[in-house]
């Protein structure tokens, strides 16, 4: 089953609550087929852009167009759209069946039309044997399909995700990411997600949107993110373990701030270009974490290979890889 | 251009059109039609001549009085013997179900038929009440017939039949408590007694609340079981508000009946509102 | 062994306290089966005892025949008024409720300002008559239905709007995308999920309505309209010589809320309570 597509356009979208400006002025082109993840902190406005392109919430100003249509004033359910929300938004009195055709029966489909669908969207998410359960009876695994599955029926041109993964564990959420990879080449169709987990963004993005305070801060595709961040901000946001940020002067360079990311320091001995205490060692098996006291600068966290054990309180050499270092703005 | 809310305001039409014409509008105009003679048709304006007249008859008077005299009996024995109960329902003792349902159930009952029921029962020579005192040597007073005596009467068989609303919101108070309170207390000595007091008194707190307003409320508007059983009777000796609105009313005085209404209404508010809010600012100093 | 006696100084207690409450809140209600099951000559003595001579068909055949059947036709009428009242209670309380906790405004403090007045303020009655006779409602089965919504409703709207409460958002928004128009939202999600408190508000408002004295009192006079309530009080000066038909008719008023406080105990108390701990 291959859906149709739309392009997503915002131009200049603003929101307001009260006297509150949340959405600061947003333009941003999301190609057919894309999936676009919006990633960024808690109260960064990346719910709310996404509330106002499904249509729950009206925005203050600005051009929603989806597939060429200008959709700003119309209706949720006039948009081409469907959405996943975090909480699965499940009927509990309805069944996995019902559920899903839900939306299909309110449009007055016929019953065997709406019977095929449901069919065909449980075969495709492996549902058909839960289709007589309420959402009670269901694991998370489960309940995530059947609202996936009830956004797939509406044969929307566009996607929304909103945190989905977020009540589902470590584990479940891994093979999720995988699962919504797959579900996107098949359906090939338009995806909005929203997350703040940086790992998602980066893991199934065809582009991310970084957002902050309301207003973008990068677009790109995650590989651009990571290697030519734009701003502090960004360069913290994506990648893990965090990029070390340090204020230019500290670290002795003519910028407003400095960067370099733990993957990108190797601990030496000869020629250091800064020295410090290790604090505590993480040993993750394949890399290991340690952390760093380095006078005049603080924390400074450097990912080195699984065979390296610096002792806890012993005194160690740091440098940074060559061309891998970044300057964020002029000095202060 | 604004889209419509999923939460349109007409959902709230149906009800507000009852609600508006046959509580709001009556009440509104209760305070017009207090101020006049009125027939139904036709209403003479007359000033406060209904007020003037109401705190001038004594028998209407003593009816305030009662209404307030009844009201605070009732409503402060239905709080101390709900907690009371509560305490005791509450304590795992043997039957404790049934026991809570046993409390419960009067209150479900129609309270003409408790009436009725309890005049039987209070008959002063024949009732099943005065036969068991005199089974113990105790001559027992005419209950219902004793001027002096009827208001209470009739508040005890308002008690009997609404203590069990006080414990049941009570049993929900104390199921509230977090048992580490007492665990709590108890490694720090305290003994039962003083649980009951530093503990249980204190947060038990939004209940005695609920329960007080409730009970008040319901007190100061009491009218069915006065009606069942001495209609106000021995001479005016246990009429309230409520009764002497009725009465009123079937004597034709719509006015007067209608000016006790407003003097209900008010007395209401100024016992509920200032306990309300002095309920809840001392909810903010704890 | 502490907690061993402790356990028997529970069961002690329990026992007192069994007999203490069988005397003061079972007893009544003995003495008036008692009293419904005896001869006319025998329930005239009042006396607590064991009937010399059962009489409880022909008892009940009596109160039900007196006066031309008008018990049955109390009942009818309780019945009709009952289940009008608390159907409209239902679903105009909901769709307040939802209103109210869903989409928050100024008018808000308006119907909060309404909730207080109708749990608090004493109706108006004599006003009240003018305005039903205004509107031809005065003495009808249909005004009493209304009468019982309007004076029922703060109660119906406060319970709904704390149990709404619970129903995330979500489920709204979802079914918004899914096409439902604000009324299918309603009826169709949240309606049914509002099932168990449905039962409650059912419960509790059927036994307050069927018991009520005071407004069929003043609303509802007349020989065609009586009420079980009604009945019962004018039966008092008919059966002034017949106690044990008083008895009776006590007696089948006190069943129905018997039965349904057995069957739907859980809900009765979740209505009663509702809101009493949180204040």
């Amino acid at each position: 089953m291959v859906q149709s597509t739309a392009s997503v356009i915002l131009r200049d979208i603003r929101k307001s609550f009260g006297a509150m400006e949340v959405i600061k002025g947003i333009d941003l082109v999301v190609e057919a087929g894309e999936f676009c993840v919006f990633v960024g902190p808690s109260g960064c406005g990346k719910s709310t852009l996404l509330r106002l392109i499904s249509g729950l919430e009206e925005t203050t100003s600005g051009v929603i167009e989806i597939g060429g249509r200008d959709v700003t004033d119309a209706e949720p359910s006039a948009r081409g759209i469907a959405m996943v929300f975090q909480s699965y938004a499940l009927y509990p009195h309805l069944t996995v069946r019902d559920n899903i055709g839900f939306g299909l029966s309110l449009a007055k489909l016929p019953k065997d039309t709406i019977r095929a669908k449901v069919a065909a969207a449980a075969e495709a998410l492996q549902l058909t044997p839960l289709l007589d359960r309420k959402p009670k009876a269901l694991s998370g695994g489960q309940r995530q399909r059947v609202a996936i599955g009830r956004a797939i029926v509406r044969d929307p041109q566009v996607f929304l995700f909103d945190e989905p993964l977020s009540n589902l564990d470590a584990a479940l959420r891994a093979q999720m990411r995988i699962e919504l990879s797959d579900l996107h080449r098949k359906l090939g169709a338009t995806m909005i997600y929203v997350t703040h987990d940086q790992v998602e963004a980066m893991t199934m993005a065809d582009k991310i949107v970084v957002l902050n305070g309301g207003r973008i801060e990068q677009v790109g595709s995650p590989m651009e993110l990571y290697n030519a961040p734009v701003s502090p901000f960004v360069a913290g946001f994506i990648g893990s373990p965090k990029m070390n940020l340090y204020d230019g002067k500290a670290a002795g360079e003519a910028c407003a701030t400095y960067g370099i990311r733990p993957e990108h320091l190797r601990l030496t001995a000869d020629s250091p270009r800064w020295t410090g205490t290790v604090r505590h060692v993480e040993r993750l098996g394949a890399d290991t974490i340690v952390y760093l006291d380095v006078p005049g600068l603080g924390e400074m966290v450097v990912r080195a290979d699984g065979e390296q054990f610096p002792r806890v309180g012993s005194s160690c050499g740091v440098a940074p890889l060559p061309g891998r270092e970044f300057r964020f703005g002029p000095a202060a | 251009m604004k889209r419509r809310s999923p939460y349109p305001y007409w959902f709230v039409l149906p009800a507000a059109v009852v609600f508006v014409t046959l509580f709001l509008l009556p009440t509104v105009a209760s305070f017009w039609f207090s101020l006049t003679r009125w027939d139904l048709f036709d209403a003479e304006f007359i000033g406060w001549d209904n007020y003037r007249q109401f705190f001038r008859e004594p028998f209407l008077v003593q009816g305030l009085v009662n209404t307030l005299i009844y009201a605070f009996v009732t409503s402060g024995a239905k709080t101390v013997l709900g907690l009371l109960l509560a305490v005791l329902l509450t304590g795992g003792i043997w039957m404790q179900g049934f026991l809570r349902s046993v409390v419960f159930f009067p209150v479900l009952v129609s309270t003409i038929g408790v009436g009725i029921t309890f005049a039987a029962l209070m008959h002063p020579t024949k009732g099943v009440i005065n036969l068991g005192l005199g089974l113990v040597g105790l001559h027992g007073p005419a209950w219902l017939s004793d001027p002096a005596l009827a208001l209470y009467s009739v508040a005890l068989i308002d008690i009997w039949k609404g203590v069990g609303l006080a414990t049941l919101i009570y049993i929900a108070g104390l199921a509230a408590i977090s048992s580490e309170y007492y665990e709590a207390s108890r490694i720090d000595g305290a003994t039962r007694w003083q649980q009951f007091w530093r503990v249980t008194v204190p947060l038990v707190r939004p209940a005695t609340v609920t329960v007080v307003t409730l009970s008040l409320i319901s007190g100061l508007r009491s009218f069915d079981v006065i009606w069942a059983t001495t209609r106000g009777g021995p001479g005016f000796s246990s009429d309230v508000l409520a009764s002497v609105i009725y009465k009123q009313y079937q004597a034709g005085f719509y006015g007067l009946a209608t000016a006790g209404n407003v003097i209900l209404f008010l007395l209401i508010t100024i016992i509920i509102l200032p306990l309300t809010w002095w309920f809840n600012k001392r909810e903010i100093d704890l | 062994m502490s907690l061993r006696r402790n356990m028997a100084r529970q069961r002690n207690i329990g026992i007192v306290a069994l007999i203490f409450a069988s005397v003061i809140f079972i007893l009544p209600f003995v003495y008036i089966f008692l009293m419904a099951v005896k001869t006319k000559q025998e329930a005239a003595l009042f006396l607590f005892s064991w009937p010399q001579q059962w009489q409880f068909w022909q008892n009940l055949v009596d109160v039900v025949k007196t006066r031309n059947y008008m018990l049955l036709l109390a009942y009818f009428n309780s019945t009709v008024i009952t289940v009008g009242a608390v159907a409209m209670l239902v679903i105009f309380g909901a769709m307040v409720g939802y209103v109210l906790q869903r989409r928050p405004s100024g008018w808000n403090r308006v119907i909060y300002g309404c909730i207080l007045i109708g749990l608090m303020v004493p109706p108006a009655v004599v006003p009240t008559i003018w305005v039903l006779q205004g509107l031809g409602l005065f003495k009808s089965i249909y005004g009493m239905i209304l009468i019982q919504v309007a004076y029922g409703l703060a109660f119906s709207v406060l319970l709904y709007r704390s149990f709404i409460s619970t129903i995330p958002r979500d489920l709204d928004e979802a079914a918004i995308i899914d096409g439902a128009t604000p009324w299918q939202v309603f009826f169709r999600v949240i309606l049914p999920l509002l099932k168990p408190v449905t039962v409650t508000l059912i419960v509790v408002q059927s036994i307050a309505i069927f018991n009520d004295f005071t407004n069929p009192l003043y609303y509802l006079p007349g020989k065609e309209n009586v009420t079980v309530q009604l009945t019962l009080f004018n039966f008092q000066s008919q059966f002034q010589s017949q106690f044990n038909l008083l008895f009776m008719n006590i007696l089948l008023v006190t069943i129905p809320p018997l039965l349904v406080f057995i069957f739907f105990n859980r809900q009765i108390v979740a209505g009663m309570t509702a809101g009493a701990v949180k204040g």
